[in-house]
């Protein structure tokens, strides 16, 4: 049966109210549960809130067990699912610049807008320096293009690459998460706490 | 006044949510593993197996045979030796064992032609049509008895006896009709002169041109 938009059960015009419809919850989600704080965000590196680290990593397992049952029951061809193609040098240079924006600002770019959305100057300069990175970008995008197209892996996961069964994959990742979060507590008791 | 039961045991609840998470994940370790079905259901296949649209009758075949009805493919699911034998006229030959690779799959699953399977009775034909079936081909037909039918109606028709009724004599001079049509030669009594044998054409397989699979819409994401 699944997914919808491909195989024609929801026109793919709707695909834009769609994304506006998730994203106006989205947003609304990250600002009910305080992650337009920098203060919150910038804690995981810190030591005095796990927050950020404990919700996304519950958000990709909740989806990714969700989807393999739903795989498993024939409701989703888990096949004909968008999987983004890996850069490998792309992703480990871009993913060091945006964890150094992350650790200095305290922002990730979606919760700079929720948090831009609610006032915050900070956030303001924020969401003003990306725009300034992605001026540069394109202006040097000659310069950058070797990088951004190159080391390209195809749309590889990690189950293709270690050649593993995705339910046991899953199974262990979850008990690893699980661990790290009750680490993660043991971290944030120890540190001093910090009122934000 | 909160309850103070409640409070106690919110007080475990992120271990309650971890213990649900992991058993939920550990759910998938344990699930049976099992492909899955691909084609129709079973009800829906048992229905069409008993409809009569199942079958066609030879002198349906013949019929339409002879006013060179464009839109049948007859596919000869016999050995090639048969095949190359004598085969209806326009058969293609798709030996049985491979009939669902996929350089004979598009001839046969698409919905602009009237698919007609056909065997030496209807054995071999009735499987390839029940496994074509359940994987949901549209438009598939069994030729009713198979070439033994053919040949025992069609190519030599039983003549009626006197006290039979007079479509018996009907379907018989149709079927006279039909077989002078693909090739038998009947010796006239009153007129000495020997009507010349059509000869047998064994036409070349259609060109068919396979239905095109509709191309699945990329699909496009993102962060």
């Amino acid at each position: 049966m699944g997914p919808l938009i491909p195989n024609d059960i929801i026109p793919m015009e709707w695909n834009s109210v769609i994304a506006l419809i998730i994203g106006i919850f989205f947003g609304f989600i990250l600002e009910a549960s305080g992650f337009s704080s920098s203060r919150k965000l910038a804690g995981v590196f810190y030591g005095y809130d796990f927050a950020v680290l404990k919700v996304f990593f519950t958000a990709a397992l909740v989806s990714v067990i969700g989807i393999l049952y739903l795989d498993y029951l024939g409701y989703v061809d888990m096949s004909m699912l968008y999987v983004h193609p890996t850069y490998l040098w792309g992703a480990i240079i871009g993913g060091m610049i945006m964890g150094i924006g992350f650790v200095s600002a305290g922002f990730c770019p979606g919760t700079s807008l929720c948090a831009v959305a609610i006032g915050k100057i900070d956030a303001i300069v924020y969401v003003l320096g990306i725009m300034v990175g992605i001026f540069v970008f394109a202006t040097f995008y000659d310069f950058f293009e070797p990088l951004y197209d190159g080391y390209n892996y195809g749309n590889i996961t990690l189950m293709d690459s270690f050649n593993i069964n995705p339910y046991w994959f899953v199974f262990l990742f979850t008990i690893a998460a699980v661990l790290i979060f009750a680490g993660a507590d043991l971290i944030r008791k120890r540190v001093k706490k910090v009122f934000y | 006044m909160l309850n103070r039961n409640l409070v106690k045991f919110l007080s475990f609840r992120y271990v309650i949510l971890a213990v649900v998470f992991v058993i939920l994940a550990g759910g998938l370790v344990v699930l049976p593993k099992f492909n899955p079905v691909k084609g129709i259901e079973p009800t829906q296949l048992l229905n069409d197996a008993i409809s009569p649209e199942r079958y066609i009758s030879t002198d349906e075949l013949a019929d339409r045979l002879i006013n060179q009805d464009p839109s049948i493919l007859l596919i000869d699911v016999r050995s090639k030796a048969d095949y190359d034998k004598y085969a209806l006229p326009g058969a293609l030959h798709v030996p049985f064992k491979s009939m669902w690779n996929d350089e004979f799959d598009a001839y046969i699953d698409q919905d602009d032609f009237d698919v007609i399977f056909y065997s030496n009775d209807n054995l071999t034909a009735d499987q390839a049509w029940i496994l074509s079936k359940r994987l949901d081909y549209k438009n598939i037909h069994v030729l009713k008895g198979g070439m033994n039918e053919w040949y025992r109606t069609i190519i030599n028709p039983e003549k009626p006896e006197e006290i039979m009724a007079s479509n018996a004599y009907d379907l018989y001079a149709f079927r006279k009709a039909a077989s002078m049509f693909f090739g038998v030669a009947y010796p006239q009594k009153s007129a000495p002169i020997k009507v010349q044998p059509k000869p047998v054409v064994v036409s070349k397989p259609k060109v068919i041109v396979p239905k095109k699979k509709k191309k699945k819409m990329p699909v496009e994401g993102g962060c």
